[in-house]
């Protein structure tokens, strides 16, 4: 059989040639540094995919378990602490700490029916936040953690300034994501994960173990969150402050997953190119542009493109849910599904 | 040994008595009908033996076992790890701040080496400070609540539906309950998923153990699919199959499992007579296969037809049990359910 | 003052917001009854119901009027403020809502979402508008100063214990509102349309029953009922902002889960629960920790009793 590219080595490829069309391109644009937010932002929505596009199961606070990889990361590598562990091993400890705490919100909760879980879960979101805040001697309150580490390759240590190898070192994260996640698709679990989400009765009837099968899609989900979370302290060397993590950012990792196609791996990297395209890049440069062309936005709220934001973001939803009900790229049979 | 005895269950919803006082024994290799007007009780009493709703009062044998899974040590064990780590938890939860003080803050100077050994011994001294009040209290507080919630979830999972599939029961449904947006593989697959044994990491990182039990799979599936007449569709979606033949379907994917006794809720309902004819052949070659067949039917030609044994219910009572023709010349019989039904 | 007393004054708080959360609940439980949306506009459709208030007060200039004329103000503005919020809620459902009827529980939440968001921003551009009230269009993001119409005196003298006018206006619109909804619900013809399309959409619609239109009136009942809610936020608390819809979102929808969604009396319940928890908790807690002890309470709760405290565990018909 001759084999085709499939739409997610496509669009892996093309945003491996970025940067080329960065060179291109006046400096301005600045395109692979805007990019590097579509990559992290993609990580974080394969984590949801997993948990409500695979598994069905609502969950309205994965923002929640980024910040708990981001500042298990900062606390993990910052100075100001005892434990200074390297990048990558910090980096990668964010995996069982984020499933861990997929674990302690999910073993109580996943039996409760999907709304109600969909409460839990954007209450647990909240919550994370209030206790980031709260306990200040340990996280640093609204400052947040830092400075925090860059990786370091072959004894090089990077700095901020080298853009370049930020943008692949996050093409090569996601890539890994995108293998990892689309291996468990393919796989028992993954079945069992499909059949809960179309009658969960039926397949506990069949004995497929449903609690456990959505513990670990949970924890999966969880993981894959607080690994977005740990790389994107790092890229901006902070936790940044406890808001960041609000719920939406919950939201629009949801949207991503929906607009792109939900449990569609394809989906979700076109809805995170569009999502966080329109969201850190369009309205981040029109805003900058207008500064720029000195339109003030003093005294007048409808002149600044970012009070604009939530009106554009809502509409879109709206609008992309009438018009493509299923998403941009749905996923396809594929032995999987339709 | 009996493949399934039934002692005097009773099913009930609130006020109402949907199965009342029913008994039966079904021997292994047989194939026993279960009958009865609309609103019988039949299907409770299926849901009632695989777990769906447990029986309100009596018991159910599978294989002269009580489809129960047993408290052994450990259980008992996972449920007090349970109950001391939430305890544990709610202690940290409760005084994060102080003990975070006492093991890194009071003891870590910008740029020197951290003293372990001596902020760990100070963090033990500042548990074992904790009191009566700051420190037991919420871990019995913490422990009891954890232990409570791993006991429920024990007792509601140790009857579970799941729990008595992978005991070698299968079934299908009265109203058909496929997985319509994957292809009929992938259901059959679902219905052996009890047998597999790759784990998260062997599929994580596909080892040479998951293309192994892939293919042993993928193998068997088309062959149970070819058995009941679908072969050559494995790559349709479910939800795309006519329905007639969504009821083998459902049959294969019941028979993944290797199940050792197989429920049929009404599988001739909807289907012209031809079609019934190649289910009453499958349900024979099916019983040839070793499995014990117990199926809920209106269709009379096919009951008489296949069945060794028959038990009719009437409003949720037993009224009769014997061989087809006993049942048929049974005048209670005729008069509860043949006389009033036109049809079968 | 005593320990006793601050705790009644406490209990008097948080009944007065958990009838307020209540009577926000019970939008969220009508619409999740009968198309299992989490109707997430609704927190900011109470909240433009609060700007029109302070738009209508300030157009009137109601504060210089006389006590009786302040309290034909306040009818006027509760008035609005329903037909407003429920004339709203009905129109996102029309635009929004009603064409995803087929397509799956996901795609009409985030069109919910949507909604939600549109409504924050139409907030934030309404704080902008020129008016005295409104702060003149400037810092259109900045909390609203509400006249507090309704005066805080104290009705029990110099006890120190407080009952204010304040308080008796929420018990003296809530209630007769709440009862009026389970009667309308239990006894009219509406009412039981609405019943039979919670139970059974498809049936419902063979029986005749014209199902969309029944949809229609619950979204404008659920949101009439956010804009009284509104009015009496706005007159207890004395500040609004674009944002209050989230936060006030957050606790109704989590009142409405912990009675038990889809029942009115779970709504009231809860409502009434997590408004006392949180002014317990502020006192004799912290207020830092008190979404935490909210959130810790509901996970608690559900835990034990996975439906809600009074919701019916549904059956699964096999």
């Amino acid at each position: 059989m001759r084999w085709r590219p499939g739409p997610i080595v496509i669009l892996l490829g093309l945003a491996a040639l970025v940067p080329v069309l960065d060179l291109l391109l006046p400096a301005a644009f600045a395109l692979s540094e805007a990019v590097r937010t579509v990559f992290l932002y993609a990580i974080l929505a394969l984590g949801l995919n997993v948990v409500t596009g695979y598994a069905g199961l609502l969950n309205l606070g994965i923002a929640a378990f980024m910040a708990v990889g981001a500042y298990a990361f900062g606390i993990l590598t910052c100075e100001i602490y005892p434990f200074q562990f390297g990048f990558w091993s910090a980096l990668a400890l964010t995996l069982p700490i984020g499933a861990a705490a997929g674990v302690i919100l999910g073993a109580p909760t996943l039996g409760l029916r999907g709304d109600y879980l969909a409460i839990v879960t954007m209450g647990f979101g909240e919550i994370v936040q209030d206790v980031l805040k709260n306990l200040d001697s340990i996280t640093k309150g609204m400052q947040g953690i830092n400075p925090l580490p860059a990786p370091a390759l072959g004894g090089e240590q990077w700095t901020a300034d080298d853009e370049r190898k930020w943008f692949y070192l996050l093409f090569v994260l996601l890539a890994l994501t995108v293998l990892a996640v689309r291996n468990l698709e393919r796989s028992r679990l993954g079945r069992a994960w499909f059949s809960i989400r179309e009658d969960e009765l039926a397949s506990r009837a069949m004995g497929i173990r449903a609690e456990r099968a959505k513990l670990v899609a949970f924890a999966t989900g969880a993981a894959l969150a607080a690994f977005a979370g740990g790389l994107s302290a790092s890229l901006l060397s902070s936790t940044g402050e406890p808001n960041n993590y609000d719920f939406q950012a919950s939201i629009l990792a949801l949207c991503i997953v929906i607009v792109g196609g939900i449990g569609s791996i394809a989906g979700v990297l076109v809805g995170a190119l569009v999502m966080v395209g329109l969201n850190s890049i369009v309205l981040v440069k029109a805003t900058a542009w207008m500064a720029a062309q000195g339109i003030g936005s003093q005294g007048n709220v409808l002149l600044s493109p970012n009070n604009w934001k939530f009106l554009i973001f809502g509409l879109a939803l709206v609008i992309a849910v009438r018009v493509k009900p299923d998403g941009l790229l749905p996923p396809r049979l594929e032995g999987t599904r339709r | 040994m009996k493949a399934m005895e039934c002692h005097g269950v009773w099913v009930q919803f609130g006020g109402l008595i949907a199965v009342q006082d029913v008994s039966f024994a079904v021997n292994p290799g047989e194939i026993f009908a279960v009958i009865g007007p609309n609103g019988a009780g039949k299907t409770t009493l299926f849901n009632a033996v695989t777990g769906i709703y447990p029986p309100t009062k009596g018991r159910v044998e599978l294989h002269g076992d009580e489809q129960v899974e047993p408290v052994t040590p450990r259980v008992v064990a996972t449920i007090a790890i349970v109950g001391a780590l939430v305890g544990a938890l709610a202690v940290g939860a409760v005084h994060i701040q102080s003990l975070w003080q006492s093991w890194i803050i009071d003891h870590y100077k910008y740029a020197q080496p951290f003293p372990w050994a001596e902020a760990t011994a100070a963090l033990a001294r500042a548990i074992a400070g904790l009191g009566w009040f700051g420190g037991v209290l919420p871990l019995v507080v913490g422990g009891a609540i954890g232990g409570g919630a791993a006991w429920k979830h024990f007792s509601r999972a140790r009857r579970a539906s799941d729990h008595i599939a992978r005991t070698g029961v299968a079934r299908t449904f009265q109203n058909i309950r496929l997985f319509n947006e994957l292809s009929l593989a992938q259901n059959v697959l679902v219905g052996m998923d009890a047998r597999m044994r790759t784990g998260f990491v062997s599929a994580l990182l596909r080892l040479p153990r998951f293309h192994a039990e892939r293919r042993a799979f993928h193998a068997e599936a088309q062959e149970l699919l070819d058995f009941v007449g679908l072969a050559g569709r494995a790559d349709e979606a479910a939800g795309s199959l006519p329905y007639g033949l969504r009821r083998r379907l459902e049959i294969a994917r019941a028979l993944g499992s290797r199940p050792t006794l197989l429920l049929l809720d009404e599988p001739a309902a909807g289907m012209n007579p031809t079609e019934v004819g190649g289910l009453m052949a499958l349900i024979r070659r099916v019983r040839d296969r070793g499995v014990t067949v117990v199926l809920i039917e209106h269709h009379m030609k096919l009951v008489m037809g296949v069945s060794d044994r028959i038990h009719v219910l009437q409003h949720g009572r037993t009224i009769a049990e014997g061989t087809p023709d006993a049942i048929r010349s049974d005048r209670r019989c005729i008069e509860a359910y043949l006389g009033s039904e036109e049809h079968g | 003052m005593l320990d006793f007393e601050v705790f009644v004054q406490q209990l008097i708080t948080g009944l007065s917001n958990g009838m307020i959360i209540a009577l926000i609940a019970i939008g969220y439980t009508m619409v999740y009854g009968i198309i299992e949306l989490i109707n997430f506009a609704h927190g900011d459709v109470f909240m433009l119901g609060a700007f029109l208030a302070l738009t209508l007060l300030g157009l009137l200039g109601m504060e210089s009027w006389g006590p009786w004329g302040q309290a034909g103000g306040v009818a006027t503005m509760l008035a609005a403020s329903a037909l407003f919020c429920g004339g709203l809620n009905w129109s996102l459902d029309r635009l929004a809502y009603r064409s995803l009827r087929r397509s799956s529980k996901l795609a009409l939440l985030v069109s919910a979402i949507g909604c939600s968001f549109i409504c924050v921003n139409l907030g934030l551009f309404w704080g902008g508008l020129p008016m005295e009230v409104f702060g003149g269009g400037m810092a259109a993001a900045a909390p609203k100063d509400f006249p507090a119409l309704i005066p805080q005196t104290n009705l029990l003298g110099d006890s120190f214990i407080r009952i204010t006018p304040a308080d008796l206006l929420v018990v003296a619109i809530t209630v007769p509102l709440m009862v009026g909804l389970t009667v309308m619900v239990k006894r009219t013809r509406l009412g039981r349309a609405m019943r039979a399309v919670a139970q059974d959409g498809v049936a419902a619609a063979l029986m005749g029953i014209p199902v969309d239109r029944v949809i229609g009136a619950t979204f404008f009942i659920g949101g009439a009922l956010g804009g009284f809610a509104s009015v009496v936020y706005a007159l207890y608390n004395n500040t609004i902002g674009f944002q209050m819809g989230t936060r006030a979102g957050l606790d109704a929808f989590t009142a409405a889960v912990l009675g038990g969604i889809g029942s009115l009396p779970g709504a009231v319940l809860g409502g009434l629960t997590i408004g006392c928890v949180r002014s317990m908790s502020d006192q004799y807690l912290e207020t830092r920790w008190t979404n935490t002890i909210v959130f810790g309470i509901l996970v608690l709760i559900l835990i034990f009793r996975p439906s809600g405290l009074l919701g019916a565990a549904r059956r699964e018909k096999v």
